[in-house]
């Protein structure tokens, strides 16, 4: 039984082994470009309605999340360049929900 | 019965629009009295001072600068270009008359023809590209100089932004309004939460100027803006619109862009009647 056990957990380790390593650069790829058209969609429309915030790519932001994930990728490292998406991805998202929000801003007095 | 129904009919609609619009010179008032009773201390022209008609401290520090004012130079530097003939042997009198303290009241403006807002800085560079010269950098340098010699020279002379009865002019005063109050960037603040609401208070060592007066004193000289990297401290307003909306986290906009000549023809109406005294001298 605890053979069996054993021969299982190999067997599942070594499955898995082979499902992820292998593929994990091919699929982490896929992943990122995926995320880049839908980062850069997100942006354009911020940006349509002049909601686009500061670090997502204006080029004297310190932290330029779009242009910093696409450079990560460049360099292989598809884990930091996703995670780079995911917030400019959400800070664009939240630019323009802001913008629509504030679509009848006026004075208070 | 018919037209009763309408004149009924019409006198609602004029009613509701009146409600939900408010005409320039309302919107003046209003804004205007909110600064009068926020700060019923300081007088009219004072508010073109900035912080300092705000806080007593950072008053005195202030007019002991404005003594010697590190922006003398650069008016001087300004006359030199005024004066100065392009290639062709014309100069900046042939684009905007012989009369140097007649300049900077025009701006800004609306122009009928090319339906937009003008600023001096466009027409500077206007005059400069119609005479096969360089146009000059939007933002500091040559440009600030000039600006800070035409506003010298119109200082004691009253803000006096026309608002002309036109559709487009409108809109554009409208857009520049909405720019004004809209929040933005990832700290969710308008322009109007530092500038209006929040006037008078202190926040990371700075007083928080009124919006009323804002635009009476640009260009501006700032020691900020003299520090290594930054320029020789001189700027325009469209710079410091910039680096208020940068400093709320949000992308700032071309300098000269539609969206920045909108919010000045706005920002500058709100300040009609209060006296042009360029340069200025700000920490
Ligand atoms: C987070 C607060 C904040 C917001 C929002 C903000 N500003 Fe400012 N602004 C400042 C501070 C701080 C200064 C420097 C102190 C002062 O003069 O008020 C300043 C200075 C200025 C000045 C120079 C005033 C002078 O006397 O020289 C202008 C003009 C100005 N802001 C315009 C704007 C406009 C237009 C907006 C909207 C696009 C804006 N600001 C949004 C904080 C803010």
């Amino acid at each position: 039984m605890k053979k069996l056990i054993t021969a299982l957990g190999l067997a599942l380790l070594i499955a898995g082994c082979n499902a992820t390593t292998p593929e994990k650069p091919a699929s982490m790829k896929a992943q990122y470009e995926a995320a880049l058209a839908e980062t850069q969609a997100a942006v354009d429309k911020a940006a349509s309605v002049g909601g686009e915030w500061r670090d997502i790519r204006w080029k004297k932001s310190k932290k330029k999340y779009l242009p910093s994930a696409i450079k990560a990728a460049e360099a292989g490292d598809y884990a930091k360049a996703l995670k780079l998406l995911e917030i400019a991805k959400f800070q664009a998202e939240a630019g323009y929900k802001q913008a629509m929000a504030q679509k009848n801003a006026g004075p208070r007095f | 019965m018919k037209k009763t129904l309408t004149l009924l009919l019409s006198a609602g609609l004029v009613a509701t629009a009146t409600q939900a619009f408010s005409s320039p010179k309302e919107d003046l008032e209003k804004f205007r009295t909110y600064f009068e009773q926020r700060f019923p201390g300081v007088q009219l022209n004072d508010f073109g001072n900035g912080p300092y008609a705000l806080d007593a401290s950072k008053r005195l520090q202030w007019e002991s600068m404005e003594e010697f004012p590190p922006y003398e130079e650069y008016v001087d530097k300004g006359r030199e270009i005024w004066e100065t003939p392009f290639k062709n042997g014309k100069s900046f009198a042939s684009c905007f008359g012989k009369d140097p303290s007649k300049v900077r009241v025009k701006y800004p403006h609306w122009d009928s023809k090319t339906q937009q807002v003008v600023t001096l800085e466009g027409d500077i560079n206007k005059c400069l590209k119609e005479n096969g010269e360089k146009p000059f950098g939007w933002k500091k340098g040559k440009i600030a100089h000039l600006g800070a010699y035409l506003g010298y020279e119109a200082r004691g002379q009253k803000t006096n932004v026309v608002i002309p009865n036109d559709p487009k002019a409108l809109e554009a005063y409208e857009e520049g309004k909405h720019f004004f109050y809209a929040k933005r960037g990832q700290l969710n603040m308008a322009c109007a939460d530092c500038h209006v609401y929040y006037s008078g208070q202190r926040i990371r060592g700075n007083t928080l100027s009124a919006a009323l007066g804002h635009t009476t004193h640009f260009p501006v000289f700032r020691a900020k803006w003299a520090k290594k990297g930054k320029g020789d401290g001189l700027g325009t307003l469209h710079r410091r619109y910039g680096g208020c909306n940068k400093q709320v986290r949000a992308r700032p906009f071309k300098a000269q862009g539609k969206e920045y000549r909108n919010l000045e023809f706005f920002h500058t109406y709100m300040s009609n009647g209060l006296e042009i005294n360029a340069p200025g001298y700000r920490e």
